[in-house]
């Protein structure tokens, strides 16, 4: 990944169209023991946009996101074929660091989990394992700097700035989330992955991460799977459905939503089936 | 339908009934277990059998006996005091429970005090026979300065002199034990065996039944078939004048005229029938004059502040707890250092690490065997593996290695559960911001397991605590405080087991038990904080 710098200044100033994709997939298959999860999937995911992911329960969208920053490496029996390039580098070739992977593509789950710390520990972890020492008074207050931004970033740090050091269990589940993508943008990261990271919400948390979705887009790509079309149809700039470990069809949003190419798209996105 | 609802009712209420009765059944046993040792362990009550009433004279005859305040003595007996300075006692363990040499003072025979002394012990009549253990000193100042600085010196000095010093520099350094000096005389033939019986030891309130009149017979006592007389000593003697200080009734006759001597008065219930009357230990020892055994109870505080605070002496028979507390406390902190890190890692290896196959399955069933195996057991390895193989000798080393052996599968199991209990989610959420594995279990997983390691440890270490049988073989029981790792080292269990399997004191032994349960219950107190205090944060 070196002269990645270099690259990603070079990439600021085009067009979404012209800019290099973010991942490019190639080819991706993938299987758990013996059941094949992900079939042939190919698709480009551009820099500071959202791609929403959608598709019936089991299609793959989740499996296929947790590719992207390997953490399925996790389990025993994932097998997986194909290319995926992130920044034009193949994440499985044996240079590649997953550590470094991870710390550049950050992942917000399903379900809020936020460690049994305080909040601002729970922000700090991930500078903190990746070496911020905070032993002068500078370093401290830099890493004080650093949480309050990410905070600020995800929109909580006016909900939370007065129990800094109170445990992040006595938050609610919305503030929860929000403080797991701050303890993401901590890390500072190039990518977000999301995964359905509002179904556990309800509808006014839903609608503040979907402002905050907005807002980071600037500075972030942003992968997001969805169970909830309304959202991939407000939130999205490109939409890809998934039907049985495949990527059926893969379109800016407004395309796939209105005018779409597949059949199966069609049927899922009018309410047919899923 | 109806009739099968009742039915269905009266079933469950019958069920809740037995539930709940066991349940009590269980509170009450427990309770009373608790309650017996804490019971036994804080206080002391033994039967006593002596010849003397309990009334107590702290200046008897204008004397006063003093001791080194080291010294336990809250009060004596005649019989003590005679035996004190007649060589009969060399030390104060048979008196007082402590371990120093007896150093009995008195004053010169030429002195009023020593007259007084020698009347006091010897009676009136008979020729003072001093133990050659008894130093004579010139005088009460000089009596005093000996007791204050030997730890155990004893004198029978002026009763004055005696205040005058305990108000003074050394009064913290001496003290005043007061005496119990009446017996109940009574003459040859009422205690005489008769018909394979005789008179039985009787307690207080029997005495005051005697005394007051109550009693006719001595038959009633257990005696021969004799009327009771009372005697009361002569008018205006020290007996007569001790016996109305002490309150003690006589329901006898009068006292006769002043003219009548104590000698006459003695062999009045000596040679007489039935008769029985108080007198001085002292007229009773030198004429051998049959008296009554007097049955009390004694009780006090079994659990005092010294019996923590001193050094064992003498197995453990006098002095206190004190180094073995503090061995107790070594023992559990050095098993704790040893075992925790081996158990958790384990557990993290197994839950985190292993491949979950044969082999984990196998260390499972090990561990669980090892849980169920006798403590004893272990000892023996203990003694065979670290005492003789490893050449590390009784001590504290092999003792904490063997403990640590018999608690591991405790703390790997629990650990095993509290790991496995950590959402995965949480474990991912770390890994996803590219924290390594490492990272991962030691900032996370650990942390977010640490109430159910720690209550792990907790029943590890009341297992711990609670040890003998594996530590009689391996730790070896001085009861000094232990030097280094390698020190032989007595713990509060083993200190209880020796002190009941050597028969040395079942009340002390009570006592350190009690201490040992209250350690546990604190460990308990301050882990369920502990414990508490992370659930709330988390």
């Amino acid at each position: 990944m070196k002269g990645e710098a270099a690259d990603d200044a070079g990439i600021k100033g085009k067009t979404m169209e012209t800019a290099r994709p973010k991942f490019d997939v190639q080819d991706l298959d993938l299987w758990y023991a013996q059941t094949q999860a992900l079939k042939k999937v190919a698709i480009q995911v551009s820099p500071n946009a959202i791609t929403a992911l959608i598709g019936p329960s089991g299609c793959g969208k989740s499996t296929f996101l947790r590719v992207l920053d390997r953490m399925n490496d996790l389990i025993d029996a994932v097998r997986i074929e194909g290319k995926v390039l992130y920044d034009g580098v193949d994440i499985f070739s044996p240079e590649a660091d997953v550590i470094e992977l991870r710390k550049r593509i950050g992942m917000v789950f399903q379900k809020p989990n936020p460690f049994p710390m305080s909040i601002y520990d729970n922000i700090a972890y991930g500078p903190r394992v990746h070496g911020f020492k905070a032993r002068s008074g500078a370093e401290r207050r830099k890493l004080d700097e650093l949480v309050e931004r990410s905070l600020v970033n995800a929109a909580l740090f006016d909900e939370v700035k007065d129990r800094l050091h109170k445990s992040a269990m006595g938050l609610s589940g919305g503030q929860q989330q929000r403080l797991c993508i701050a303890r993401v943008l901590a890390v500072e990261p190039d990518v977000l992955l999301m995964d359905e990271p509002t179904s556990a919400l309800d509808p006014i948390s839903t609608a503040k991460i979907e402002t905050l979705l907005d807002e980071l887009k600037k500075s972030y790509t942003i992968v997001i799977v969805t169970h909830n079309m309304q959202q991939a149809g407000r939130v999205s700039d490109s939409t890809g459905f998934f039907l049985h470990g495949e990527l059926v069809e893969f379109a800016p949003t407004k395309e796939l939503f209105f005018n779409p190419k597949d059949k199966r798209t069609e049927n899922y996105i009018s309410g047919r089936f899923g | 339908m109806r009739r099968e609802s009742t039915r269905r009712v009266s079933q469950e209420k019958a069920a809740f009934g037995v539930i709940r009765a066991l349940s009590i059944l269980t509170i009450v046993i427990l309770g009373l277990i608790m309650g017996f040792i804490l019971y036994k362990g804080l206080r002391y009550s033994n039967e006593t059998r002596s010849t003397v009433l309990p009334y107590e004279e702290s200046a008897p005859e204008g004397l006063s006996l003093v001791v080194n305040s080291q010294v336990e003595l809250k009060s004596v007996d005649f019989s003590v005091l005679y035996g004190m300075y007649t060589d009969e006692y060399i030390n104060w363990s048979k008196i007082s429970s402590d371990g120093f040499d007896l150093l009995p003072i008195a004053i010169d025979g030429n002195k009023s005090e020593g007259v007084g002394a020698a009347r006091l012990l010897f009676g009136e009549a008979a020729v003072p026979q001093w133990g050659r253990l008894v130093k004579t000193v010139p005088d009460a100042a000089t009596a005093l300065a000996m007791v204050s600085s030997t730890s155990g010196a004893a004198a029978i000095v002026g009763a004055d002199e005696a205040a005058v010093a305990m108000k003074g520099d050394s009064g913290k350094k001496i003290r005043v034990v007061p005496l119990r000096r009446i017996e109940l005389a009574l003459s040859d033939d009422a205690a005489a065996l008769v018909d394979n019986k005789s008179l039985e030891d009787l307690d207080d309130a029997a005495i005051v039944r005697l005394m007051g009149g109550s009693v006719k017979n001595w038959k009633e006592l257990g005696g021969p078939d004799l009327p009771i007389k009372l005697v009361s000593p002569p008018a205006g003697s020290s007996l007569a004048r001790t016996i109305a200080a002490a309150g003690y009734k006589n329901a006898g006759p009068a006292p006769k005229a002043n003219g009548e001597k104590m000698a006459d008065y003695l062999a009045g219930i000596q040679g007489g029938s039935g008769e029985v009357g108080y007198l001085f230990g002292a007229e009773a020892q030198a004429s051998g004059i049959s008296t009554l055994t007097r049955k009390g109870v004694e009780s006090g505080w079994n659990l005092t502040w010294n019996y923590l605070v001193e050094e064992p002496r003498l197995s453990g028979k006098v002095g206190g707890i004190s180094t073995i507390i503090l061995n107790t406390l070594f023992m559990l902190v050095i098993t704790i250092l040893i075992a925790a890190p081996i158990g958790v890692a384990a557990a993290v290896y197994l839950v985190e690490y292993a491949k979950q196959g044969t082999l984990v399955s196998i260390l499972r069933l090990g561990t669980e065997t090892l849980a169920g195996i006798p403590s004893i057991i272990f000892g023996l390895f203990g003694y065979l593996f670290f005492v003789n193989i490893l050449h590390f000798g009784f001590g504290l080393l092999s003792g904490c290695l063997t403990l640590s052996l018999m608690i591991l599968p405790t703390i790997v199991r629990t650990s095993e559960e509290a790991l496995k209990s950590v959402p995965g989610s949480l474990l991912e959420g770390s890994l996803a911001l590219g924290a390594t594995k490492l990272q991962t279990i030691v900032k996370v997983a650990i942390p977010a397991a640490a109430s159910g390691i720690l209550t792990g440890l907790i029943l590890g270490v009341g297992r711990a605590v609670g040890e003998t049988a594996a530590l009689i073989f391996t730790m070896g029981s001085d009861y000094k405080l232990a030097k280094g790792l390698f020190s032989s080292a007595r713990v509060l269990s083993s200190h209880v087991y020796l002190l009941f399997a050597e028969g040395i004191s079942f009340d002390r032994a009570f006592s350190t038990a009690t201490v040992l349960i209250v350690i546990v219950l604190l460990f308990n107190f301050v882990a369920r904080r502990l414990i508490e205090r992370m659930g709330s944060q988390q």
